[in-house]
């Protein structure tokens, strides 16, 4: 057995601002996923069909399809279509738009179950179609999705490590860059593993005591 | 507290079916059940009454250790029940081999939703007593025969009503041959006209000398089927004897007011 | 788009996709060995057999799974021990996706009423039958719910082990991408098999629960 961890303390500097940018994607691509979702779902059920259909077709189809081939699309696609942007924000869209589609699917759920009795008891008080959506609808269908979207969060936070492929500078890949010069992949990869373990469990903390907050409030 | 060979003795030869001998138990800081004293002899029909939460149902449930008491005895048939000394698998193969001989039916019903009527009262007998199938098969049909649910014996719990739930549960108790009959408050789960169907098994089985011991609501039932009426509350017997004596002529003043709640509410 | 291209790069695709299809069956059976144990281990009365598997669990569940895939594959040097790609990624997988399964498996358990228990001892059943006969049948309608769920996660993570160079169908893909500079076409055949194999599963799952809770419906 043959460990070393010295390279890992050397290069903490490194590890740091992996995780910075680990957490900086994440947060963009959380709010990307959520807002893209809610507009998403919207727009699947209360909007013209020649929106809501192909965008059923890609909640469908990027649910059924793994982040990684997602991403090698938007990478190469982008290219192809002659767009160059950096890799840093491919990442934030790619991570993004995966989300959106499962978080739509959650809206989509939690909309449709609000929906029945809560539409009758509105319009039969004269409250319009899009004020009953806006009012009523919308509100409770966000919170009674809030603990499934946040489990996504969670997972997502996890699959920032995937962008690495794409050559998005989030911590795997400053870990990588770091491994290639000091041959100990074992060691800064236990390292990271620990990062994403404080990190997923301060995430699900925050959540939790969240989640209790707004029940506190209701 | 050692094992008194002489008592299982004089057990068996008395006709003394359960021996509950002052039984504690506490949940945590209440003491639910504060010394238990309970003598059913064999074929007498005993009913318990008493306000939620006076520990009628734990003692019930203490009896075929479904709870654990904290100290006193337990004794089925000459059999000690409650056994402090004993750990782990022996006790475990214990008790197991004690609940064939007690019937237990809860106000629940706990039907095996998954299993027809017919397989939810043949499954003890062919898997615990090691009963050959056609033999338990034409068994247990008799069973349901009686409990008048024959034409159920391929209907799974689901398609059932309440009553025909019960009627079930009771028959697969009966499976078993139990020495005694422990009924959880049978009936209080049932819409009112269910109950009559689980009263009248009830009765038929009381007709037939079996042991039979009843937590329930019912003051009319146990007026009408019982031997020997137990008052509990707040964990003790505040009072017992016979129907005629308890439910006309109370003796105590909680009794008396129980009594009289009960009645204004029905 | 180029239609001719899809053609040709089908076969090629489809092979790989059966690699992808043998890797997570394979993973899934190993998967389900892991929970067992985990179960077992679990409900020990022992607490130095239970917390063991605890920590794995949460480790597990905590860090992501493409960081243990790396571990397995190229932290092997430090314990001088050095696996082929196909086996690490098949170990990563199973070993991750099991530590969900037992999650799963302990939820259905704990979800079948506790009057069954107690009918079937008052019986005079052992723990062991009452598991058996009464708890296991009525836990495995649950289970084949959320086993199948997991299924589909283990295809879409099996997406990874492509980092590793093991020539499933994301491998495969990128590979051709590469090659061909037509990432829309690739894409395309390549979530067609994808979703025919996950919505594939889907079916599957959803057809053996209702055969199995058919005692729940008139």
């Amino acid at each position: 057995m043959n460990f070393d961890f010295t390279p890992v303390w050397e290069n903490i500097p490194t590890l740091i601002s992996g995780t910075g940018y680990t957490l900086f994607i994440a947060l963009f691509a959380a709010i990307l996923s959520l807002v893209g979702g809610l507009v998403v779902a919207l727009t699947t059920l209360y909007g013209k069909k020649i929106f809501s259909s192909p965008l059923r077709l890609f909640i469908w189809l990027f649910m059924g399809t793994p982040l990684l081939l997602q991403l090698y699309l938007l990478y190469f696609g982008l290219g192809q279509v002659g767009i160059l942007i950096p890799a840093l924000l491919t990442g934030i869209l790619g991570l993004g738009i995966h989300y959106m589609a499962y978080n739509a699917d959650i809206f989509r759920a939690t909309l449709q179950s609000i929906d029945n009795g809560q539409t009758e008891a509105a319009r039969s008080l004269g409250f319009g179609r899009m004020q009953t959506l806006w009012f009523f609808i919308v509100p409770q269908a966000i919170y009674r999705a809030l603990p499934q979207l946040g489990n996504n969060m969670i997972i997502m936070l996890k699959d920032t490590s995937v962008l690495s492929v794409i050559g998005v500078s989030e911590l795997v890949l400053n870990a990588q860059f770091e491994i290639s010069n000091t041959f100990r992949p074992f060691e800064f990869y236990i390292a990271i593993a620990v990062i994403y373990y404080i990190l997923n469990l301060m995430l699900e903390t925050s959540l939790n005591l969240f989640e209790k907050k707004l029940e506190g409030k209701r | 507290m050692m094992e008194d060979q002489p008592r299982s003795d004089t057990n068996k030869n008395s006709g003394l079916m359960l021996d509950i001998i002052n039984v504690k138990k506490s949940f945590g800081e209440l003491e639910v059940l504060k010394g238990i004293d309970l003598q059913v002899q064999r074929g007498q029909i005993v009913s318990i009454i008493g306000s939620s939460g006076s520990g009628k149902s734990t003692l019930l449930r203490s009896i075929n250790h479904l709870e654990t008491i904290d100290s006193g005895e337990i004794w089925l048939d000459g059999m000690r029940v409650n056994q402090p000394d004993m750990k782990g698998l022996a006790f475990e193969r214990h008790i197991n081999s004690v609940r064939q001989n007690m019937g237990m039916v809860f106000q629940q019903f706990n039907l095996f939703p998954h299993l027809t009527t017919l397989d939810n009262v043949r499954l003890a007998p062919i898997k615990i007593k090691g009963m050959a199938k056609p033999e338990a098969t034409e068994y247990c049909m008799e069973l349901l025969e009686k409990v008048g649910l024959a034409d159920k014996a391929d209907t799974f719990p689901a398609h059932l009503s309440g009553g025909q739930k019960q009627r079930v549960a009771i028959a697969r108790a009966l499976a078993m041959q139990p020495k005694v009959m422990l009924f959880d408050e049978a009936t209080s789960a049932l819409d009112p006209e269910l109950v009559e169907e689980v009263n009248q098994v009830m009765k038929q089985l009381a007709h037939e000398h079996m042991t039979m011991l009843i937590v329930t609501h019912e003051m009319n039932f146990a007026n009408e089927v019982s031997d020997h009426v137990l008052f509990m509350d707040q964990g003790v017997v505040c009072e017992q004897g016979p129907p005629s004596q308890l439910f006309t002529n109370p003796k105590e003043e909680r009794t008396k007011s129980f009594l009289k709640k009960h009645l204004e509410q029905q | 788009m180029d239609f001719t291209l899809m053609w040709e790069i089908t076969p090629l695709l489809l092979k790989a996709a059966w690699v992808t299809v043998t890797i997570s069956v394979m993973a899934f059976i190993l998967g389900l060995f892991v929970a067992t144990v985990l179960v077992i281990m679990r409900s020990s009365s022992f607490r130095i057999i239970r917390w063991p598997a605890r920590i794995y669990i949460s480790v597990m569940r905590g860090t992501p799974f493409f960081v243990q895939l790396l571990i397995f594959y190229y932290g092997g040097s430090a314990f001088g021990i050095n696996l082929d790609a196909y086996m690490a990624g098949l170990l990563a997988m199973g070993l991750n996706i099991g530590a969900y399964m037992s999650e799963a498996i302990r939820g259905s358990l704990v979800a079948v009423d506790s009057g069954q228990n107690e009918a079937s001892r008052s019986l005079g059943f052992s723990r062991t039958q009452t598991m058996i006969s009464v708890i296991l049948p009525q836990a495995a309608g649950l289970m084949i719910r959320s086993l199948g769920v997991l299924s589909v996660i283990l295809i879409k993570g099996s997406s990874l082990v492509s980092i590793i160079s093991v020539v499933e169908l994301t491998y495969q893909a990128q590979r051709i991408i590469s090659s061909t500079y037509k990432p829309f076409e690739v894409f395309a055949v390549s979530a067609v098999l994808y979703l025919i194999l996950i919505y594939g599963v889907i079916s599957f799952v959803d057809w053996l629960y209702n055969r199995y809770t058919r005692y729940l419906f008139h």
